[in-house]
């Protein structure tokens, strides 16, 4: 009996030491940072991976960038280890102009970046609210980039946070958008399965260049 | 004693160790059976053709036969067998194509041909020009998904150790190189191939050479002309994706004087067998391979023989005809059933209500679809439509008129009420996302084998798959010529499609009129993706806006009427409905142009550029 015990014992001596010397520490260093114009954070889309930046690391054989996620109020973070990356936004991806200049971040412990870049437009005096079985929204677009042409202007509802052109419950997409003037439109939720069941509800607006990948949205606000 | 011992211990280690040494010699000299060398293949005919044989195995890519999922990626299909498709966004590897492992083994072959003494002189030359043209076809696979990649020639490498890899990284050649570089191959292949037609249109020939080279030519034609009219076009600064606007012309030249030649001198037609019942005309145009006329070039399949079966058949037949337990795996959406014209009026919407919004009552469930487009019928089975002799009963349930109103009945697949009136077929359609029932409202005719047998598991379909055929000749000469401003021109070569389909000439022609030509005519035959991708236009149609006309699936389901004592009792009417087991519209966004690259390509190959967007 004790010559299993002692047996067993040993076994699980064994077993518990056999893990943990070859592991790597997890990376313990966070990149916290917007991306920003004028100081005010882009909003853009948060969901399917859509927006990213890259970061780069010199002095390895490889240099495969690391995909860091910009979420839908235009903040990202990344979890990696210390030493100097190069921050890069993804070629012809998001909502501004095409720029590839590096930002270098020397990381100890916790890195704060701003990367700066210039939108083609942009969306401000924005107000959302619901009177009725309507969405009021109105907003004004300003070019910043000398041209491009405006796609269209959207209204976007959704049932969570996430809300943009894939994930939403509600939209209406306005063409002819005049720039330098607030724009007032309504969407009618009356028919909106989501509206008619009383569920929470988010919305924000959003601006499509012409020939862009991605649109730039206005931050969301809870309308319900 | 002592010495008696040790004689003995030698003699046995003698007699040990030669039998021992005997027991090994035959086993090691054995010639090895998995491994050829170059020599025992190219010094022998069969071996030859054997290795011809496993290249035709593995050219096949993109939308095929042999993936029935593939039909439901685009706006052609939709998903039927059980739970939903999730599907939204197309993939940054969606169809790409990189096989440099397959050009180096035509590379090989090439030079152990040339070197064979087995062969004559000409079979040499026809099996150089086959091999080259297939060389082509892949570059062109994988040309249209990724832009330009590397162009290795007839290169053979070898690695060995301590030998600078630089000299085998190769950069990737311009997007136009790479079409300039498969016209050129076709050029030269289609001068060794022979003229003549070949079993089942299994094998290049001089005419699949030359449409490869028509092919190639428009796409390049295209991609020069309409990227370069997007708002911000799509390229790479070294002009790895992106061709230059002026070289269109050039191209759209090449594209009509290589597809007239496959017109004014191949020995293929628009077969026209049956004048009196064009839908079948097509279908068997299409689908059937006993002297056909149509196909150029084919991935054949056979019977019997094992593994060239493909289970299309078995997977989409329709319920009451099948044969197995498999059965509506997928069917095709209202989105390309309404696409197709009237003979007369060419928006093709089926006529479901009338102005006031009431029912249009019909019938029989066949009669919403006269008067359309011939090829309809010969690519879709429609609702109480013919298959192998008998109807295909496809009806959702009853619409019941009760005080005043309609009420929609459904049941269990099969079920029938009181009166002994079927209420959902078993066929389906349904919006549940139970197995084997349809819920699109519709089945595949076109690749449907009408063979007895064919839709079981156990000896599946030996249906082919054109990936050539005269059509596209004559549509490839009417877009060349619509772009080049020859409008007579390409209204002759379009209308002659047109009359096989039995609609209106057309008296102008634009791209949207050659778009929607093509939409119809080669529909599930690999063509809607690539060609949605070099007119600009997938970004438009697939817009992933809930509820689009385009990007959405549709269904049309049809019901029976029951209203005892009103006129409309035992008529039919239906409902458009969205496709319920698309759950997202099709979303194609500006990246997915160009496949992206492969970062383990660029850490093998730093030469590597990135495409656009990554």
């Amino acid at each position: 009996m004790k010559k299993i015990l002692y047996t067993l014992s040993l076994c699980s001596v064994l077993t518990m030491t056999g893990c943990g010397l070859d592991n790597r520490d997890e990376p313990e260093s966070t990149i916290r940072g917007r991306v920003v114009y004028d100081g005010e954070p882009v909003g853009v889309r948060g969901t399917g991976e859509a927006v990213q930046l890259q970061l780069f690391q010199d002095g390895y054989e490889l240099r495969n960038p690391v995909p860091v996620y910009v979420t839908q109020d235009g903040s990202f973070e990344i979890k990696i280890f210390d030493g100097e990356y190069k921050l890069v936004t993804r070629n012809n991806n998001g909502p501004w102009v095409n720029d590839r200049d590096t930002t270098v971040v020397r990381l100890q412990g916790m890195a704060n970046v701003d990367i700066e870049v210039t939108p083609l437009f942009t969306l401000s005096n924005v107000a959302l609210s619901l009177s009725g079985g309507s969405l009021s929204a109105s907003f004004q677009v300003d070019q910043v980039t000398q041209g491009w042409d405006i796609d269209y202007a959207t209204i976007v509802v959704g049932r969570t946070l996430f809300v943009d052109d894939v994930s939403y419950t509600a939209r209406r997409d306005l063409r002819d958008i005049d720039t330098g003037v607030l724009t007032t439109e309504l969407l009618d939720l009356t028919e909106n399965a989501d509206f008619k069941n009383g569920r929470a509800l988010y919305a924000r607006v959003g601006l499509r260049a012409a020939g862009k990948d991605q649109s730039i949205y206005s931050q969301v606000i809870k309308i319900r | 004693m002592k010495t008696t011992y040790k004689s003995i211990f030698r003699i046995i280690l003698l007699v040990c160790s030669m039998a021992h040494l005997q027991s090994c010699s035959d086993f090691l000299e054995r010639q090895p059976d998995q491994i050829l060398t170059d020599d025992q293949i190219f010094g022998d005919k069969v071996m030859i053709r054997s290795v011809l044989a496993n290249f035709y195995g593995r050219v096949t890519w993109g939308q095929h036969i042999g993936d029935w999922y593939s039909f439901t990626v685009l706006d052609e299909a939709g998903k039927s067998d059980q739970g939903p498709d999730n599907m939204q966004n197309f993939g940054n590897s969606h169809w790409r194509v990189s096989n440099y492992e397959l050009i180096r083994n035509f590379n090989q072959f090439l030079k152990g041909l040339r070197a064979s003494t087995v062969l004559s002189e000409s079979e040499k030359q026809e099996y150089e020009g086959e091999v080259r043209f297939l060389r082509a076809w892949t570059y062109f696979n994988m040309c249209r998904g990724l832009g330009g990649m590397p162009i290795v020639g007839d290169e053979v490498f070898e690695y060995m150790s301590g030998m600078d890899v630089g000299t085998l990284q190769y950069p990737r050649a311009t997007e136009a190189e790479m079409y300039d570089y498969i016209i050129a191959e076709c050029e030269a292949a289609a001068l060794m191939l022979p003229a003549s037609t070949n079993t089942n249109a299994a094998r290049a020939n001089r005419w699949v050479a030359v449409m490869l080279q028509a092919r190639s030519a428009i796409y390049a034609g295209s991609l020069a002309n309409y990227n370069n009219k997007m708002t911000s076009p799509i390229r790479t600064s070294g002009g790895e994706v992106g061709i230059p606007a002026n070289l269109a012309s050039t191209y759209y030249e090449k594209a009509l004087k290589a597809a007239q030649e496959v017109i004014n001198t191949s020995p293929y037609s628009l077969q026209m067998t049956k004048p009196d019942d064009l839908e079948r005309n097509f279908y068997e145009a299409l689908s059937v391979k006993t002297n056909n006329t149509e196909v150029i070039w084919a991935r054949d399949h056979g019977y019997p023989g094992e593994g060239q079966q493909v289970n299309f058949t078995t997977m989409n037949i329709p319920g009451s005809h099948a044969e197995d337990i498999d059965r509506a795996a997928a069917g095709p959406i209202l989105n390309l059933v309404e696409d197709f014209e009237y003979v007369d009026n060419r928006n093709g919407d089926i006529k479901i209500r009338d102005e006031q919004g009431n029912f249009v009552f019909y019938d029989d469930p066949l009669d919403a679809f006269a008067n359309k487009d011939a090829r309809l019928g010969g690519s879709v089975i429609l609702p109480n439509a013919l298959f192998r002799g008998t109807a295909v009963e496809i009806q959702a349930g009853h619409k019941v008129w009760n005080n005043g109103t309609w009420q929609t009945v459904t049941s269990t697949p099969g079920e029938r009420d009181n009166a002994g009136r079927i209420i959902t077929s078993a066929n389906g359609p349904n919006r549940s996302n139970e197995q084997f029932i349809n819920k699109s409202g519709f089945f595949f005719r076109k690749f449907l084998d009408e063979t007895p047998g064919a839709s079981t598991r156990g000896r599946n379909s030996d249906m082919w798959y054109p990936r050539f055929r005269f059509a596209e000749a004559v549509l490839i000469a009417a877009e060349a010529a619509m772009e080049l401003g020859q409008q007579s021109i390409a209204l002759g070569y379009i209308n002659q499609v047109r009359d096989r389909a039995g609609i209106q000439h057309l008296t102008a022609i634009s791209i949207d009129d050659i778009i929607q030509e093509r939409r119809v005519e080669f529909a599930f035959e690999n063509h809607r993706y690539w060609d949605l991708k070099r007119f600009r236009r997938a970004h438009i149609i697939w817009n992933g806006v809930v509820n689009s006309t385009t990007a959405q699936h549709w269904a049309l389901f049809p019901y029976l009427v029951v209203a005892p004592g009103t006129p409309n009792d035992g008529k039919y009417v239906f409902d458009r409905l969205t496709f319920s087991n698309s759950l997202h519209p099709r979303f194609f966004e500006l990246r997915n142009y160009y496949n992206f690259i492969d970062l383990g390509w660029q850490n093998a190959n730093p030469k590597i550029v990135l495409n656009p967007f990554q």
